[in-house]
């Protein structure tokens, strides 16, 4: 007995034994695979067959402040096939391959007859494949068609078909504002609008969970944890498209004609500090013309001659200097200690008035009225003070990344080099340095009657066309200077162009106001003379004079034909964006006819109308013309009556033809052959001016003769 | 707890199921969701189980024991009917279809094998000591094996097999154990070696016996060591004959100086021992070879030799599922976030290879835990059978724990490479209502048997 129960338990232990060491095997196995082995399993799942992946956002549009895109991602599709579908059935796929493969033949592959298209996919559905390309590259129209085919109809589970969306950076105006727009590329640091947008603009991708189905194909599986892309948001810019357009145009020209190293234009609304045009024309290292930097922006040169305004308006702030104060300007020829300056137009003046000085840019008078107010040292201080009161030493905060601070010294930082000579050279715009923006917006402030801008070049974002934020102008001063000293400076400004050295492109057809700017770059100041690399023309001005509308800079760094100076190398540039402003934007110009609009005479009026009413009323509602309006009646006449419009009941007998001048063809034909008329019609086009027949005549079923005209 | 066990491994199914199928089609309502979607239709099944598992809990216990034969005949005629009615699903006639539901009858053999196996060895007339006994309990097995072998669906019949274990309990002689698994031993040696290599191995071995009955054991074993060493170094392609024939020669000279000193039988049984296994070796590789189909013989290497196969091809299925489980990690990714098997890279992943959308999604901790729940679901019904009083009961119990046994440990090894790959679900969890259906009957019956444990 003992030994069968003996013999028993050792089976049932060797039972149970079984099981649980075909556990602890099993349990050691999925130990060595998910956990020992586990990172290999996962590398090589995760790299080579599927993960999540980037669904691409729609990136938002960069848009002119009219609304024009500057900058826009187009939708593009590749599709594609996957005949193994796990939800296709086989009842689907027979039933709608014949006229699948007639609408791919048809709309799709041109070359493949139908029969060639249907044999290939069967074959791809034999063969097991998940991913047949059908067409790259799609436009959306094009997709939505595809869409629409026999079983693609059904989806991607049901029908298999596959859409992946991307998405191509557009600029439908080409290399317009290039930089200033910008771009955002992998690897790259980021550039312009794009770049510092980018947040807003590219919203947020989405993943999806994908498979590999060929070398960086990927096709997506259905699946609930997809996150949808959300689209970028659109950024409306400041811009005006057309005086971009004229601005690029007129400094690609001169950067050409003067072979210059580069140039800059911008243009800013005065009241608004809104920027309507930025352009940078530089040079490729091949020498090609190209906007290669946003040097308007990120790069900051010694201004040059255009900076005597901020020293004018610092003269003028003290309160002890007038225009027409005197003084010695030594024939254009001076020494500060060892130093020599000489004005850069030649001539023999002795002495003359402060404006005069300001009209000529005379740089000995400029830097001696400086050492005569400022000399001292302990009112050295006070200059760069009035410098700083005008904001000459921040950035302005435009919104594009990369801007130049500006570059003042500190008086007496001996680190920075301050020295007995710093004080008459930055008088005439040396030792100091500034971007063309920054300057800009200095002489814009001075247009705006003292109030500083903010330049700004995108005024809103939206989404789906809907306003999301509005970034209205913002006041960063508002007054930089006394508005004395302020008009003052306006009217040297006016005097610059009209005497001084920017008179020689005056116009008659607009006041405008600047300063010119020829300034040394690349300079060695040495004892007896100094050795100059080359120049910078510049101008900086604003139009028209008496209400300014805009400012505008342009800088040519550099020129090395026709001439180096401002007024001839810049201002010319200047005066062709104002012209053609001036020429496009009607709110600049007086209007002609400033008086109440005349009224509508009778010969204006459309008189011996005849028709049906409800169509006559209809015309004269749309068109806003009042009319009066007697008897209800089917047909009217329309008469004009010295200044008045009326209609009046038209009856037509039945026994006496009528009179059909003035009606419209189809109306005459309607009342002609009603009365059992035969109408023949004659030469022309438009209403009835005449018939054959004389109205009052009896009815006979004659025939009438029209004439149209 | 088994029937919560029953409970937690179905929902644990149903979830795995759930997010194998995830997509669209889950979110058009309720109708579409039941009756066009996977987890829909494995949901209704787990219904109509609950609703069985009832039923069987209401019929009288004897109905079964009464009626074993008549149901294991009634099955054996399914079986036989769906050879000649049934759908060819994957290149085995095995299913019935009506409606969108399927049916595979030998799910139900292996429920009506289990209560026959039972009844026949609880009569009091059965005495597995008894050749005619033996032959009738194998029959049993065999006959439904056979019928389910010629659809041909080799991984359900295979489960067949189970009901050794039964057998194995109830005092089948352990000499047959022992042959049939040193035969199977023998069989996969034969697929994995050359046959030259095994049979101076069975040489080698066939020696020791005449070693251990010398006097002096130690200095012969000592140069049989050295004998098989040097034969082992030198065993290449051209001195194979060579080497075999030393060893035979050596063997024989013992096997002639054993003859002159003792009687015969030790060396008669050795020669035929050896001689049955060198032919049983050679029959296998020639098997391997003649036999078995291509598909088979991919399937055998895969298992035993997956360095010589292609991993896009024959290979791919294991590196698929072995890729899903190991790429779940420790944690694994998560509910609804298992990349690779809704990709469908990895194949049947809501039948036969569920057990790696466990493993990628909830990590090594779901796949352990799903180990755990069944080791634990085993060792439960070992228990249960065990306090039964009636032999019908224990048996009964004894053939769920092996059909559950060779289910999960053949499942779960061959998701990652342990087992070759046998078309049989993971109890309870893989989708099928078939499965699910005859997995149901069998526990709920074990649990109605339970009930009257005290009872004879």
């Amino acid at each position: 007995m003992t030994t069968i129960r003996n013999e028993v338990l050792y089976r049932l232990y060797f039972v149970v034994a079984m099981m649980v060491i075909a556990a602890v095997v099993i349990f050691a196995k999925a130990v060595q695979i998910s956990v020992l082995e586990g990172d290999y399993w996962r590398e090589k799942s995760i790299d080579k067959y599927v993960q999540f992946r980037k669904l691409e956002a729609d990136r938002g549009n960069i848009l002119s402040s009219n609304g024009s895109l500057l900058a826009t991602s187009l939708p593009f599709f590749d599709v594609a096939f996957d005949p193994n579908s796990s939800g296709m059935l086989e009842s689907d796929f027979n039933k709608y391959i014949d006229s699948l493969s007639y609408c791919l033949a048809d709309f799709v592959d041109p070359s493949f007859t139908p029969g060639a298209y249907r044999d290939f996919l069967i074959q791809k559905r034999q063969e097991g494949a998940q991913y047949v390309p059908i067409k790259k590259n799609v436009t959306f129209e094009q997709m939505k068609l595809i869409r629409q085919f026999p079983l693609f109809s059904m989806g991607q589970f049901k029908g298999g078909l596959i859409v992946m969306p991307k998405f191509r950076r557009e600029r439908p105006f080409g290399l317009l504002a290039h930089r200033t727009i910008g771009y955002v590329r992998e690897g790259i640091t980021p550039v312009g609008l794009e770049g510092s947008f980018n947040q807003l603009l590219a919203g947020e991708d989405g993943q999806q969970l994908m498979m590999r189905v060929g070398d960086d194909i990927w096709k997506p599986i259905e699946d609930l944890a997809k996150i949808e892309p959300k689209s970028g948001q659109d950024v409306l810019t400041t811009i005006d498209i057309d005086i971009q357009d004229v601005t690029e145009e007129a400094l690609y020209r001169a950067v050409d004609r003067h072979r210059a190293q580069y140039g800059v234009a911008i243009v800013m609304e005065v009241e608004t500090g809104a920027i309507r045009a930025i352009s940078n024309i530089g040079r490729t290292p091949e020498g090609n013309l190209w906007e290669t930097y946003n040097y308007a922006v990120g790069s900051a040169t010694e201004p040059g001659s255009t900076f005597k305004l901020a020293t004018m308006l610092a003269l003028l702030e003290t309160g002890h200097v007038d225009l027409d104060d005197s003084i010695d300007i030594e024939q254009g020829r001076t020494k500060f200690y060892n130093d020599e300056m000489v004005d850069a137009y030649p001539h023999k003046l002795d002495s003359t008035s402060v404006q005069h000085i300001f009209e000529m840019s005379s740089n000995v008078g400029m830097a001696k009225l400086v050492q005569k107010y400022f000399g001292d040292t302990h009112k050295e201080e006070k200059f760069i003070e009035y410098l700083k009161q005008f904001n000459l030493h921040l950035k302005t905060g435009i919104e594009i990344e990369g801007e130049a601070a500006p570059y003042v010294k500190d008086a007496f930082d001996a680190k920075n080099g301050w020295s007995g000579t710093t004080l008459p050279w930055m008088a005439t715009g040396y030792e100091v340095m500034l971007t063309p923006l920054q300057i800009l917006n200095f002489y814009n402030a001075v247009a705006n009657d003292g109030t500083l801008m903010k330049p700004y070049l995108v005024s809103e974002t939206r989404e789906y066309g809907n306003t999301l934020e509005r970034f209205p102008p913002t006041v960063i001063k508002r007054k930089i200077a006394s508005s004395r000293a302020i008009k003052k400076a306006q009217f040297l400004l006016e005097q610059v162009v009209l005497n001084g050295t920017a008179k020689k492109l005056k116009t008659d057809k607009y006041n405008f106001a600047g300063k010119t700017g020829t300034a040394q770059v690349n300079y060695k100041r040495l004892n007896d003379k100094t050795h100059v690399g080359g120049y910078q023309a510049s101008f900086v001005g604003y139009f028209p004079a008496e209400k300014p509308k805009y400012s505008c800079v342009v800088l040519i760094s550099e020129p090395k034909e026709f001439g180096i100076y401002g007024g001839e190398v810049a201002l010319p540039v200047f005066r062709e964006i104002a012209d053609q402003i001036f020429a496009t934007k009607l709110e600049l110009q007086e209007p002609l006819n400033a008086k109440p609009a005349e009224p509508l005479v009778r010969s204006q009026l459309p008189d011996y109308n005849i028709g049906d009413r409800k169509e006559m009323e209809y015309l004269l509602k749309t068109f806003g013309i009042k009319y009066m309006s007697t008897e209800e009646s089917p047909l009217v006449l329309l008469r004009a009556e010295s200044d008045t419009l009326s209609l009046l009941p038209y009856t037509i007998s039945k026994k006496r033809i009528p009179s059909v001048v003035g009606m419209g063809l189809r109306d005459a034909l309607f009342v002609l052959e009603n009365l059992g008329l035969r109408v023949e019609i004659g030469s022309g086009c438009g209403r009835v001016i005449q018939q054959s027949i004389k109205p009052g005549t009896p009815v006979r079923g004659q025939t009438v003769y029209l004439r149209l005209g | 707890m088994t029937f919560s066990l029953f409970l937690s491994l179905i929902g644990i199914g149903w979830l795995m199921i759930y997010t194998v199928g995830y997509g669209e089609s889950y979110q058009k309502g309720i109708n579409d969701f039941l009756l066009h979607t996977e987890v829909g239709k494995q949901t209704i099944w787990i219904g109509i189980c609950l609703v069985v598992f009832f039923f069987i809990f209401i019929i009288d216990r004897k109905f079964w024991q009464t009626f074993a034969y008549p149901i294991y005949g009634v099955s054996l005629l399914l079986l036989v009917v769906v050879l000649f009615f049934g759908k060819e699903i994957k290149g085995a006639t095995s299913w019935f279809v009506f409606g969108g539901f399927s049916f595979q009858p030998s799910e139900l053999a292996k429920f009506a094998t289990n209560i026959a196996m039972a009844a026949y060895l609880s009569s009091y007339s059965t005495n597995l000591k008894q050749f005619r006994y033996q032959l009738v309990s194998v029959g049993l097995l065999a006959a439904p094996l056979m019928l389910i072998l010629l659809q041909p669906d080799a991984g359900s019949a295979l489960v067949f097999l189970s009901f050794f274990i039964v057998l194995f309990r109830e005092g089948f002689p352990l000499n047959y154990f022992i042959f049939g698994l040193s035969g199977v031993t023998l069989l996969l040696l034969g697929f994995l070696f050359e046959v030259p290599i095994l049979v101076a191995w069975l040489i080698a071995l066939g020696m020791l016996p005449f070693l251990l009955n010398k006097e002096k054991k130690q200095y012969w074993l000592l140069g049989w060591a050295v004998l098989i060493s040097g034969s082992w170094y030198f065993f290449q392609e051209k001195y194979q004959l060579a080497i075999l024939g030393l060893l035979a020669a050596a063997w024989l000279a013992l096997a002639i100086m054993h003859l002159l000193k003792k009687d015969a039988r030790l060396v008669i049984l050795i020669f035929g021992g050896v001689a049955l296994s060198s032919l049983l070796v050679f029959a296998s590789g020639f098997a391997f070879n003649n036999i078995l189909k291509p598909h088979q013989q991919d399937r055998i290497n895969v298992w035993l030799n997956p360095s010589k196969c292609d991993p896009q091809g024959s290979l791919y299925n294991v590196l698929q599922s072995k890729m899903a489980i190991g790429s779940g990690g420790l944690n694994g990714k998560g509910f609804l976030r298992g990349s690779l098997t809704k990709g469908n890279f990895v194949p049947e992943q809501s039948t036969d290879f569920i057990f790696c959308t466990i493993g990628e999604e909830q990590g090594f901790i779901g796949s352990a835990a799903i180990i755990g729940l069944f080791l634990l679901l085993l060792l439960r019904i070992i228990t249960i059978a065990e306090r039964q009083r009636s032999g019908f009961s224990r048996a009964f119990a004894y053939g769920v724990a092996g059909i559950l046994f060779i289910h999960v440990f053949i499942n779960i090894g061959m998701t990652m490479g342990l087992m070759p790959i046998i078309g049989i679900p993971l109890p309870f969890i893989s989708k099928g209502g078939s499965s699910l259906f005859g997995f149901t009957i069998l526990l709920s019956l074990l649990l109605k048997l339970d009930q009257h444990r005290y009872q004879l």
